[in-house]
């Protein structure tokens, strides 16, 4: 039923207004094509949301359902729905687990779009590692060193860091590796 | 309803439903009975084989063998070619060939087959010297098809027919099914061997197919027990559908429709090119070379299944090459062997007119189109994606 709906009246259709942040996912397979736009607040909101898509019903469906769901939320509670597809199909009833995925990913690639550049021009006393959560390098070596921690999942586990869009996964495993001392 | 999806299946004519109804009802008998019911039975039978040599101009009657459907025609045609030519490992075919043809060649190749897929150009036509050359001293067959069902285009038979003959020893078999009822047949004057068509194509019922067999050629029985079908496919005949698909190659071959419904294809297709934006036809331009009733078209960068959808809600019935289930997620066979580029392959669209379509059906759909193609190229992303060039990830 709700397939249906956002298939043929798919909310938020478009570009958010500049300055946007843009994920994308194709498939080359079928030859899908999604776009997905975000605009962040000050407060890591999301305060709009758009998609722009050339694909089947699921795929449109999926795409207007996220929109609709992550607007508002910040990034972490966004990237935390990007993160679950097969919520998302179940909450549809579709079995086109491919389409609803697709939707996701380039949901999740606008996030990660956000994140690289509120990393960029994060100003603070220290560096910012994990955006969503926003979660500072000294913080993520404090761990590492006070826990012993080995892996990206152990690190997301303790404190969170990577635990949303997953932007900075490379970032603490390199910071694991500068870690990683002789004990 | 508009109903602009003949390929696919086309409606009972009333003619056809009023000639099976009796045998539905008290004309009831087997036609391998001895009494008088039976006989009448067999009558009936022996008159729908004349009607369907009639209508695809076998040379004689036996020559026609009724199966279930197009596909079990075709299966039996191939295997049948191929069980009488144990030593001959080579089959000939298109890329563009219906599943049953295109699957069971697949499935040959893992049972010990060298097949060679003949390609098409940018229309969908063969290249004859390609054929020529793929031709071997151990070419069993060769298949082909007379048209194509998606995008209606006309694989010239007779030529090929004849290059098989001169070049090899092969049989030639074709899978006339989206054809039969649409154009002129001949068999008799042509190099066919074999030649599969299905009744529910031409308004006759869904379960009724025929396979033409050359004088002259014998295939082993594709289902053995009773005697029926001369010996070569037994089981009991299914007396209604075959005598419905007699009535409909009568109605094919009597009717004067096909110019009406070239001139509503015509209609539709000229409006669409003419008034839509990124609207291409799939397949010849040259109308002598496709069917009279099959336009595919491409709306590019818009997707043909979400079209689908809208003209569905719309009430108007059409399909697309480019399916997405949640198993099967690829755009045509035919239009990536014909090259058509995957933004515009995804956004295809086969309308296929049939003898209840009208004047008016036609109009109405012309003034949903447009704006159904207008709003999924708002929301499509790909032509701003493709002007900037930039790279997606991928799924």
């Amino acid at each position: 039923m709700q397939l249906c709906d956002h298939f043929f009246n798919p909310r938020n259709v478009g570009d958010a207004d500049e300055p946007s942040f843009t994920g994308r996912s194709a498939s080359l397979s079928c030859g899908a094509l999604i776009r997905f736009s975000i605009q962040v607040d000050e407060g890591h909101s999301i305060s709009q949301a758009k998609f722009r898509a050339a694909g089947c019903d699921v795929l449109v469906a999926a795409a207007s359902m996220l929109t609709a769901q992550v607007e508002g939320m910040n990034t972490a509670e966004a990237a935390a729905i990007g993160q679950e597809p097969a919520v998302l199909s179940e909450q549809m009833g579709t079995e086109n687990a491919r389409c609803v995925e697709l939707a996701c990913n380039a949901l999740l690639d606008a996030i990660r779009e956000y994140s690289n550049t509120a990393r960029e021009d994060w100003v603070g006393d220290e560096v910012l590692i994990c955006t969503c959560f926003f979660v500072s390098e000294r913080t993520i070596e404090r761990e590492i060193q006070t826990r012993g921690l080995t892996s990206v999942a152990e690190v997301t586990r303790v404190c969170n860091a990577g635990g949303g869009c997953g932007s900075c996964h490379q970032l603490i495993q390199e910071i694991l590796e500068a870690n990683d001392l002789p004990r | 309803m508009i109903y602009l999806d003949n390929n696919a299946t086309t409606r009972v004519a009333p003619e056809v439903l009023d000639t099976m109804h009796p045998y539905l009802g008290q004309l009831f008998g087997n036609p391998s009975s001895a009494h008088a019911l039976g006989r009448e039975m067999k009558r009936a039978v022996d008159q729908s084989r004349e009607q369907v040599g009639s209508l695809i101009g076998a040379a004689d009657v036996s020559e026609v063998v009724f199966t279930s459907c197009g596909s079990e025609s075709d299966n039996w045609a191939i295997r049948g070619v191929l069980a009488t030519r144990p030593d001959n490992k080579h089959i000939v075919t298109t890329l563009v060939e219906h599943e049953a043809v295109r699957n069971l060649c697949r499935l040959l190749e893992n049972e010990g087959y060298e097949v060679t897929w003949l390609g098409v150009d940018h229309n969908g036509e063969l290249n004859l010297d390609e054929l020529r050359a793929a031709l071997r001293p151990d070419t069993a067959l060769v298949s082909t098809m007379l048209a194509n069902n998606e995008t209606g285009v006309l694989f010239p038979i007779e030529e090929i027919g004849r290059i098989v003959r001169e070049a090899s020893e092969a049989l030639f078999h074709v899978d006339g099914v989206q054809a039969v009822g649409k154009i002129p047949i001949d068999l008799k004057s042509t190099a066919v061997d074999l030649f599969a068509l299905s009744g529910h194509k031409l308004h006759a019922p869904q379960g009724i197919g025929a396979l033409y067999i050359r004088n002259g050629i014998s295939l082993p029985s594709w289902i053995i027990g009773g005697g029926q079908e001369q010996g070569r496919r037994a089981g009991t005949s299914a007396v209604p559908n075959i005598v419905g698909l007699g009535a409909a190659c009568k109605l094919a071959l009597v009717d004067d429709g096909h110019a009406r419904i070239e001139t509503l294809r015509n209609r539709l297709e000229d409006e669409i090119l003419k008034s839509i934006p990124n609207a291409r036809l799939n397949g010849a331009a040259d109308r002598s070379k496709r069917l009279p009733n099959t336009s595919n078209i491409s709306f590019a960068y818009v997707d043909g299944q979400n079209i689908l959808m809208h003209l569905d809600h719309a009430g108007i019935c059409v399909s697309t090459g480019s399916a997405c289930h949640s198993t099967t997620h690829e755009s045509s066979p035919t239009l990536r062997a014909m090259n058509v580029p995957y933004p515009v392959a995804q956004g295809s669209i086969r309308f296929s007119v049939g003898r209840f379509n009208t004047e008016a059906e036609i109009e109405t759909t012309l003034s949903v189109l447009p704006e159904i193609i207008a709003k999924l190229a708002a929301m499509s992303p790909y032509q701003e994606e493709l002007m900037s060039g930039r790279a997606v990830s991928q799924n």
